[in-house]
C-alpha cells in the first residue's frame, strides 16, 4: 500500500485563505484537524500582524470582563500551514490563480478562500474626515485589537463617552463603558435599542436595565457631527429630529458602533460577483469562479447572514469538511483536458451537481455525523455580553416578525421587574424567541430552540422556569408527611421511626439499631434527633417498657 | 457478641468505597426464616466513617439467595441447562475450546473480566488468556467505567490511580466541583465527605437531574449547574475561559508543574460564557460565578483548597476522554493537581474498579498497568510467568468492538465471561444477545443465574465476597484485604480453581496457584517496576498492617525503596519505615507528575456534542443513572427482598410539561424508542429532570432494560461506549402481547 505509486505522484492541493480572522483562523484549524496526511497545502494571509484573537471578545475588554491577553485563538500548528501575518493580499490573479501580496510575494492556489470578514460601517458625518483609517483622537469603533486597547486607553481621561448605534455591540460597549464609572450616552437611531432584534416592549425592557446600570439612552436621534477640536473629539451633535435641534453631547470618547459592511473590495477588484457580499452558492464557493470561496462577515449566502460569529464558524466547518473531500481525489492540474471546476451550479450539466449534492449533504445531515463544532441550526442566536443583563433573541422574533398562520406567539410582559419574555412556536417546536431580564428562562429558550425539543403543550409554560409545586422540606416534623423518607441511604421514612418510637426507642442510637437510619452517610441525623424529640414529647409512648425498645426490626 | 467467634473484618461485596465491615457468625436464627450465615456491622474506616448504605448492610442475604448457583451447569441436547459435575463440566469447556482453536486458531476464544473480581482472579484472568488461550481477546466491563477517565489520566499525569489522596483529604476543601456522580446514591457513606465543602458554601454538582446528589445543596452549601445532557464538556471549558479572562489561573503553577496551557488557554477562548450558555444551557452568569468561587477556594487565592471529581455521567460519552481531560485541565489552571488539600480525582465505580483495571484484564495491558506491545514489559510479566515473551499475544480490542465481533465471520467463536453481565450492563443490549447467540460456546462464572449465565452453554459456580480471600483496590488506590467468613454453598469454587483446573486439562505448562496469597506475590512480581506497583505488598503484610491498626496501602508501593526512582515521581520511603519497606503512597504527584518530565500534560479538546443527539423522530434525550437500592445490572441486588421492595421495576422520569405534552400521565406505561431498541417502564413525573429529557435507571433486563435503547458508539481515545446520551421518542405504552410472552419465557428459564 505504501509503495501505490499514485499515492507517490500526489501532489497536495494548494489552498490559499484571505483573511486570519475569527473565521480564517478557524478555517485553517479545521483543515488541519481534518487532514491528517497532508492532501491539503494550506497558505493564510493576515493583514493585521497579531496571532488570531477573539473578536467578539472585544466588547469584554472594553468592559474590563476579560484579559486582553486571554483572548488568542488556537493557532495552527501542524508544521504545515504557512500563516504569514502582517501581510495582506492586495490582488487576485484569478486566471492564474495566484494570490500577490503587499510585500510582493505571489502564492498561487487550486482553492482560494476569502475570509476578509467586515469593516467597521462609519456615519457619514462631518468630523469624522473621509479616511476611516484615521479617525480624530477620541474616536473609535471596536473593530481590531487596537481598537480595543484604544478605548480602554481612552477612558481613563475621558470625562463621557457617547456610543453611537445601540445595536448589539453598542449595548455591550455602552454598558462595558459605564460599568467602568464613565458617564456613558448611548445614540441610537430607532425608537428603541437593538430594534434589529427586540419589538418596542422587549426594547423598552432593555432601555430600563441600561438606564438602571447607568447608561444614559437618546432614542430617535442620529449623530449630526462629531465635534473634534485640535484633531481631537470633544462632543456629538445630534440631529434633533426628535428632540430640541442641535443638542450637544460633550465626550472625550466616542465609540462608533453603527454596524459593519462586509469587506468585499479585493472580491470586487478580482471580478467576482459582489452585492452585500461576496455572492456565494450553498456550497460556499463564488458563483462567478467555483475554485473560490468566501466564509464569514465577507461572505453572502444563500440563506442571508446575521453576522454572526457562530455561522461563520460553522461555513468553516462545513468549508473544510468540503475541501478535504476534494483534496482526495487527483489534483486538477493532474487533469490535462476537461472542464477546469469541479463544481458546477445547479442545472449546469447533466448529472447531479456537485454543489446540489453539498447541499443535500448538508441539509440532512444527521446531527452525529458531525465532526466537530456545534450544528448549523441555532446559529442565530444573539445573545447579548451584557453581564448581569440578560438579553437573548432568536429565530423568529421582535418587530420585523410577521404572524404566519400555525404559529402561536405568547408573551410575558413585566418592566417594573425589568423582564420580557415572547416565545413563538410552530409546529410544536420553537421557531423564535425573545427574552430580556430573566437568565434562567433564556437559558432554557436558547437549548429548546436550538435543539427543537418538544415544547410544552401551552406553549406559556415556556415564558417561566417548570417547576412543580412540591411542598418545601417540613418546617416542624409535625408537617411532614408519614411516608416522607428520612434517612435515604437506608430507606427509612418518617413512619418507621414513629414505630419506633413507640416501640420505645428514646434517641437517636435507639432507632439507628431498629432501623439503620443514620448509619449511611449521616445527613439525616439531625432529623432523626428532631424527630424523636418530637415524637417522644407531643406523643409520648404510653409507658413504654425501657427493656422492649432496642429489639433489632431487621432480626424479626 | 456471641460465641460464635470473632468478627471477621472485610469490606463491602458492592462499590469502590469499599465500606469496612465485620461479619459475625450466627450460630442461630431466630424464627423459622432461613438464617444468614453472618449478621454485618459496620466498621470504622476511613472511607465509610462507620456507616453503610442499605446496599451494605443487607449484603449477606446475596450470599443466601434461593437461585444461588451450587453446581455447574451444562445446557443440554434439550437446550436446558442441567447439573453437572465438575470434572463433566470442565472436560466439556477444555474439550470445545481446544477443538475451536484447533480449528480456527486461539483467536476463536475470548475472555470477558469484570471490574468487581479480586486482584489477584483479575491478574490470573489475564495470565490465563494469554499463556493458555494465547489469545488476543480479553478485555472487561471496566471498560464501561473507567476507561475514559483512565485514559486521561494516563495522558495528563502518567498514572491512573483514580483519587490521587485520601478521599478523607476532601473534608478540608472550601470548594469541590463534583461532575457526572450521583454519590449519594451510588455511595451513600461518600457524602459525608463533601460536609467541608458544603459548610464553606462550596460543592458544585453538575448534572443534568436534580439528583439526590445535587439536593444535597441546600440554600449556601453551593451551587446546581444542569446543562443539557452531553455538554458538560461545554461548561467545563466555559469555567476555563472564565478563569483566564479574570486572571484567576495560577501562573506560577502552571508554569512550574505543567505543559500545553497556552493552547488549552486558546482553545477556551473560543467558549466565552454566553456562546457556552447557548450550546449547554446554563446562564453565563452562573458560569461566572462558579469559575470565582472555583478560584477563590484554590491555594493561590487563599483558599483552603478545592478539588475537581468526574463520574461516569460525564465519562460515559463519545467525548468522554476530551471532557475529563478538560477537568483535569481546569483543575491544573487552578493549581490543584499535587498539592495536598486539593487535586482533581474520578470516583471509580465497581468494587474493585481500580484493581480491576491495573493487573491485565484491558486488551492492551500487562500486570502493572504495563503496555503490552512494550517490548521491556513483556520480557518482564514472561519472566514472571515462565514463557517466552514471544508467546505473547499482542493488543486485542477494547470491551463494545469484541462484543460486537462475536460468532462474526473471523471473529471468536467462544467467550468466557467473569463476573460480568453483560446482556444487562453493556450498550445496545439487543445486539449483544444477538452476539452472544451466534457463538458456538459460552462458558459464564458466576454466583448468581444472572441473564447473562441462563444464555450459557455451561455455567460455573463460583465463590463470592465473605467465601473467599482476596485483596482489592479501592477508589483511592488503596489496596485492602477481602477476608472470608463462611464456607461457599454447595460445589461453588474460586475462578482461580477453576482457571487452574481448565488450564492443566487444556495441556498447559504454566503455573496457575490457587492460594490467593500465593497469586498476589506473583500479582506483585509481575508489577514491579510497573506504573501501578505492588511489588512491596503481600497478604501477610496487609494483615500486618490492619493487626496493627492501619487501613491498607496505597500503591505504587514498591519491594524496595531503590524501585522506586524519582524519575518516576515516587517519593523514596520516609526514613523512619524499616529499611526495604516501602510505606506506600497516599497522595501521588506532590513532587512530580508520573510523566518523562515531571510535569501535567495540559491537552486543549473541544466540543463535538452527542453522537446520537436529538432529531425530529428522537427530539428528547435520554441520560441513565442507578438508583441507590441496586447494584450495576442488579445481579446481586435484585435477590436481596428489602432492597427490592423499594424499587421492585424500572422506571422512567419525565417532567410534567413533557408528559402532558406526549401524553404520559404519571403512573401511566411510557414507551421510549431508540434508533437501537424500545422499552416500556412505568413513567414517574418530576421536576427534577429537564423538561427536554428523560432518565432511566439501568439495573433491569427484559422489556424495562434501558441498555437495549443506549448507543455502542464509543470514545475514540478509550473506547467507551456513550451510555449516559441519546436519543429517544417518548409516546404512551400499548399493551404489547410479545413482551409478555418474553416475561413468560424468562420465568421458564429460571425455573
Amino acid at each position: 500500500m505504501s509503495h501505490d505509486p499514485q499515492q507517490g505522484l500526489r501532489v497536495p492541493h494548494r489552498v490559499v485563505v484571505i483573511g486570519h480572522g475569527m473565521v480564517g483562523a478557524r478555517l485553517a484549524d479545521e483543515l488541519s484537524r481534518r487532514d491528517a496526511d497532508g492532501a491539503l497545502d494550506v497558505t493564510v494571509l493576515g493583514a493585521e500582524p497579531y496571532e488570531p484573537y477573539n473578536r467578539v471578545l472585544l466588547s469584554d475588554v472594553v468592559a474590563g470582563r476579560t484579559d486582553v491577553a486571554a483572548i488568542g485563538m488556537p493557532m495552527v500548528d501542524d508544521g504545515r500551514t504557512r500563516v504569514l501575518r502582517g501581510t495582506a493580499a492586495v490582488a487576485v490573479d484569478r486566471d492564474a490563480r495566484a494570490v500577490l501580496a503587499d510585500d510582493g510575494t505571489r502564492h498561487p492556489y487550486d482553492h482560494l478562500v476569502l475570509a476578509t470578514g467586515a469593516a467597521a460601517r462609519l456615519p457619514d458625518v462631518p468630523g469624522l474626515g473621509t479616511d476611516p483609517e484615521a479617525l480624530p483622537a477620541g474616536v473609535h469603533a471596536l473593530r481590531t485589537l487596537d481598537d480595543a486597547r484604544e478605548v480602554v486607553a481612552a477612558t481613563v481621561n475621558a470625562p463621557r463617552a457617547v456610543v453611537v448605534g445601540g445595536g448589539v455591540l453598542g449595548v455591550e460597549v455602552a454598558l462595558g463603558l459605564a460599568g467602568r464609572g464613565l458617564p456613558t450616552t448611548l445614540v441610537h437611531g430607532a425608537g428603541a435599542p437593538m430594534d434589529r432584534q427586540l419589538d418596542d416592549q422587549a426594547g423598552a425592557v432593555l432601555r430600563a436595565g441600561l438606564e438602571a446600570a447607568g447608561v444614559a439612552v437618546r432614542t430617535g436621534v442620529r449623530p449630526q457631527e462629531v465635534l473634534v477640536v485640535g484633531g481631537r473629539a470633544v462632543g456629538v451633535r445630534l440631529d434633533g429630529a426628535t428632540t430640541e435641534p442641535g443638542e450637544t453631547l460633550g465626550a472625550g470618547l466616542v465609540v462608533l458602533a453603527c454596524g459593519t459592511a462586509p469587506e468585499t473590495s479585493l472580491a470586487r477588484r478580482s471580478g467576482l460577483a459582489v452585492e452585500r457580499g461576496v455572492v456565494v452558492g450553498p456550497d460556499l464557493a463564488s458563483v462567478t469562479d467555483a475554485r473560490v470561496f468566501a466564509v464569514g462577515d465577507c461572505a453572502q449566502p444563500p440563506e442571508g447572514s446575521r453576522g454572526l460569529v457562530a455561522e461563520g464558524w460553522d461555513q468553516a466547518r462545513r468549508l473544510a469538511e468540503h475541501l478535504v473531500t476534494l483534496a482526495a481525489r487527483p489534483r486538477p492540474e493532474a487533469r490535462v483536458e476537461g472542464p477546469r471546476e469541479h463544481l458546477r451550479l445547479p442545472g449546469d450539466g447533466a448529472g447531479p451537481s456537485m454543489a446540489v449534492r453539498l447541499g443535500t449533504l448538508l441539509s440532512t445531515r444527521a446531527p452525529g455525523a458531525r465532526a466537530g463544532g456545534v450544528d448549523a441550526r441555532g446559529t442565530d442566536v444573539v445573545k447579548v455580553k451584557a453581564g448581569p443583563l440578560s438579553v437573548v433573541a432568536m429565530g423568529r422574533c421582535g418587530s420585523g416578525r410577521v404572524p404566519e398562520p400555525g404559529e402561536r406567539a405568547v408573551r410575558l410582559g413585566d418592566p417594573a421587574a425589568g423582564r420580557f419574555v415572547e416565545a413563538v412556536v410552530a409546529g410544536g417546536v420553537l421557531v423564535g424567541a425573545t427574552c430580556v431580564g430573566d437568565a434562567r428562562v433564556a437559558a432554557d429558550l436558547t437549548a429548546a430552540y436550538t435543539r427543537r425539543t418538544p415544547v410544552p403543550a401551552d406553549p406559556a409554560f415556556l415564558l417561566l422556569t417548570p417547576v412543580m409545586p412540591a411542598a418545601e422540606p417540613a418546617s416542624s416534623p409535625e408537617h411532614m408527611p408519614d411516608d416522607a423518607t428520612v434517612c435515604r441511604c437506608n430507606g427509612v421514612t418518617k413512619h418507621d421511626i414513629a414505630a419506633c418510637v413507640a416501640d420505645g426507642a428514646t434517641t437517636k442510637d435507639d432507632v439507628a439499631r431498629a432501623t439503620r437510619a443514620t448509619t449511611g452517610c449521616g445527613s439525616c441525623t439531625e432529623a432523626v434527633c428532631g424527630l424523636v424529640d418530637w415524637l417522644s414529647t407531643a406523643r409520648p409512648a404510653e409507658e413504654a417498657a425501657p427493656g422492649a425498645m432496642t429489639t433489632p426490626a431487621r432480626a424479626s | 457478641m456471641t460465641a460464635s467467634g470473632a468478627a471477621v473484618a472485610t469490606h463491602c461485596p458492592y462499590c469502590a468505597l469499599q465500606c469496612g465491615m465485620d461479619l459475625t457468625l450466627d450460630v442461630a436464627a431466630p424464627g423459622g426464616r432461613a438464617a444468614l450465615p453472618v449478621t454485618v456491622t459496620p466498621r470504622q474506616f476511613p472511607t465509610n466513617g462507620g456507616g453503610l448504605c442499605q446496599k451494605g448492610w443487607t449484603s449477606a442475604t446475596v450470599l443466601r439467595a434461593p437461585d444461588r448457583l451450587t453446581t455447574p451447569l451444562v445446557r443440554g441436547a434439550d437446550g436446558v441447562l442441567v447439573p453437572a459435575s465438575w470434572d463433566d463440566a470442565l472436560d466439556l469447556v477444555a474439550g470445545r475450546l481446544s477443538a475451536l482453536a484447533a480449528e480456527h486458531g486461539p483467536e476463536a476464544v475470548a475472555v470477558f473480566g469484570g471490574g468487581g473480581l479480586t486482584n489477584e482472579k483479575a491478574y490470573a484472568l489475564g495470565k490465563f488468556a494469554r499463556t493458555v488461550l494465547r489469545t488476543p481477546f480479553i478485555d472487561y466491563n471496566g471498560r464501561f467505567c473507567m476507561s475514559s477517565a483512565a485514559a486521561a489520566g494516563n495522558r495528563a499525569f502518567g498514572l491512573d490511580r483514580g483519587l490521587p489522596f485520601p478521599v478523607t483529604d476532601l473534608a478540608g476543601a472550601d470548594a469541590i466541583l463534583l461532575l457526572g456522580s450521583n454519590v449519594a446514591e451510588t455511595m451513600p457513606p461518600f457524602v459525608q465527605h463533601l460536609a467541608g465543602a458544603r459548610a464553606a458554601g462550596g460543592l458544585v454538582v453538575v448534572d443534568p437531574r436534580r439528583s439526590a446528589t445535587a439536593r444535597l445543596v441546600g440554600p449556601g452549601e453551593g451551587v446546581h449547574l444542569q446543562p443539557v445532557p452531553g455538554t458538560d464538556l461545554v461548561v467545563l471549558l466555559a469555567l476555563l475561559h472564565v478563569l483566564v479572562a479574570e486572571r484567576l489561573v495560577d501562573r506560577e503553577y502552571v508554569a512550574g508543574r505543567t505543559t500545553g496551557f497556552d493552547d488549552v488557554a486558546r482553545s477556551a477562548a473560543a467558549w466565552w460564557p454566553e456562546r457556552a450558555e447557548t450550546v449547554c444551557g446554563v446562564p453565563a452568569e452562573e458560569l461566572r460565578r462558579v469559575a470565582r468561587l472555583l478560584a477563590a477556594a484554590s491555594p493561590s487565592r487563599g483558599g483552603r483548597g478545592a478539588y475537581v471529581l468526574t463520574g461516569r455521567g460525564v465519562e460515559q460519552s463519545a467525548q468522554g476522554t476530551a471532557t475529563v481531560t478538560a477537568a483535569i485541565d481546569l483543575a491544573l489552571a487552578l493549581g490543584l493537581g499535587g498539592r495536598v488539600g486539593s487535586g482533581y480525582g474520578c470516583l471509580t465505580g465497581q468494587g474493585n474498579g481500580q484493581g480491576g483495571r491495573e493487573h491485565g484484564q484491558k486488551c492492551d495491558q500487562l500486570p502493572g498497568y504495563r503496555k503490552i506491545d512494550d517490548p521491556a514489559a513483556r520480557a518482564h510479566v514472561a519472566g514472571v510467568w515462565g514463557v517466552d515473551p514471544a508467546s505473547l499475544p499482542g493488543p486485542g480490542v477494547p470491551a463494545v468492538k469484541l462484543l460486537t465481533s462475536l460468532g462474526t465471520p473471523g471473529g471468536p467463536r467462544a467467550l468466557l465471561v467473569h463476573g460480568s453481565n453483560v446482556v444487562v450492563s453493556a450498550p445496545n443490549a439487543d445486539r449483544v444477545r444477538e452476539r452472544l447467540a451466534a457463538l458456538d460456546l459460552l462458558v459464564v462464572c458466576d454466583v448468581v443465574p444472572s441473564e447473562t449465565a441462563l444464555l450459557a452453554d455451561v455455567v460455573l459456580p463460583t465463590t463470592q465476597w465473605a467465601e473467599e480471600e482476596g485483596t482489592m483496590t479501592n477508589l483511592e488506590g488503596r489496596v485492602i484485604r477481602r477476608r472470608r467468613a463462611v464456607d461457599p454453598p454447595g460445589d461453588a469454587r474460586s475462578e482461580l480453581w477453576i482457571l487452574a483446573e481448565l488450564a492443566h486439562r487444556l495441556g498447559s505448562g504454566v503455573a496457575f496457584p490457587t492460594d490467593p496469597a500465593v497469586v498476589f506475590d506473583e500479582l506483585a512480581r509481575a508489577s514491579a517496576g510497573g506504573v501501578a506497583d505492588y511489588s512491596g505488598l503481600s497478604h501477610a503484610r496487609l494483615d500486618a498492617h490492619h493487626a496493627a491498626g492501619g487501613a491498607g496501602l496505597y500503591w505504587p508501593c514498591p519491594a524496595t525503596p531503590d524501585l522506586s526512582g524519582p524519575a518516576r515521581g515516587i517519593p523514596a520511603a520516609r526514613p523512619d519505615r524499616s529499611p526495604g519497606e516501602h510505606p506506600g503512597t497516599p497522595r501521588v504527584f506532590l513532587d512530580r507528575f508520573a510523566t518523562p518530565d515531571g510535569r501535567a500534560r495540559m491537552v486543549a479538546v473541544d466540543h463535538a456534542g452527542p453522537s446520537d443527539d436529538v432529531r425530529p423522530d428522537a427530539p428528547t434525550y435520554l441520560v441513565t443513572g442507578r438508583v441507590l437500592q441496586h447494584y450495576q445490572s442488579g445481579a446481586q441486588t435484585h435477590r436481596v427482598p428489602e432492597l427490592e421492595r423499594l424499587v421492585p421495576e424500572p422506571y422512567v422520569e419525565l417532567h410534567p410539561l413533557l408528559g402532558l405534552r406526549v401524553g404520559v400521565p404519571d403512573g401511566g406505561r411510557a414507551r421510549l424508542v431508540s434508533a437501537r431498541g424500545v422499552v416500556e417502564a412505568t413513567a414517574r413525573w418530576t421536576d427534577a429532570v429537564r423538561p427536554d429529557t428523560v432518565f432511566m435507571p439501568f439495573h433491569w433486563s427484559g422489556a424495562g432494560s434501558v441498555n437495549r435503547l443506549t448507543t455502542d458508539a464509543v470514545d475514540p481515545v478509550s473506547a467507551m461506549p456513550e451510555f449516559k446520551v441519546c436519543a429517544v421518542a417518548v409516546t404512551p405504552a400499548v399493551p404489547d402481547p410479545a413482551a409478555t410472552a418474553e416475561h413468560v419465557e424468562t420465568l421458564e428459564v429460571l425455573a
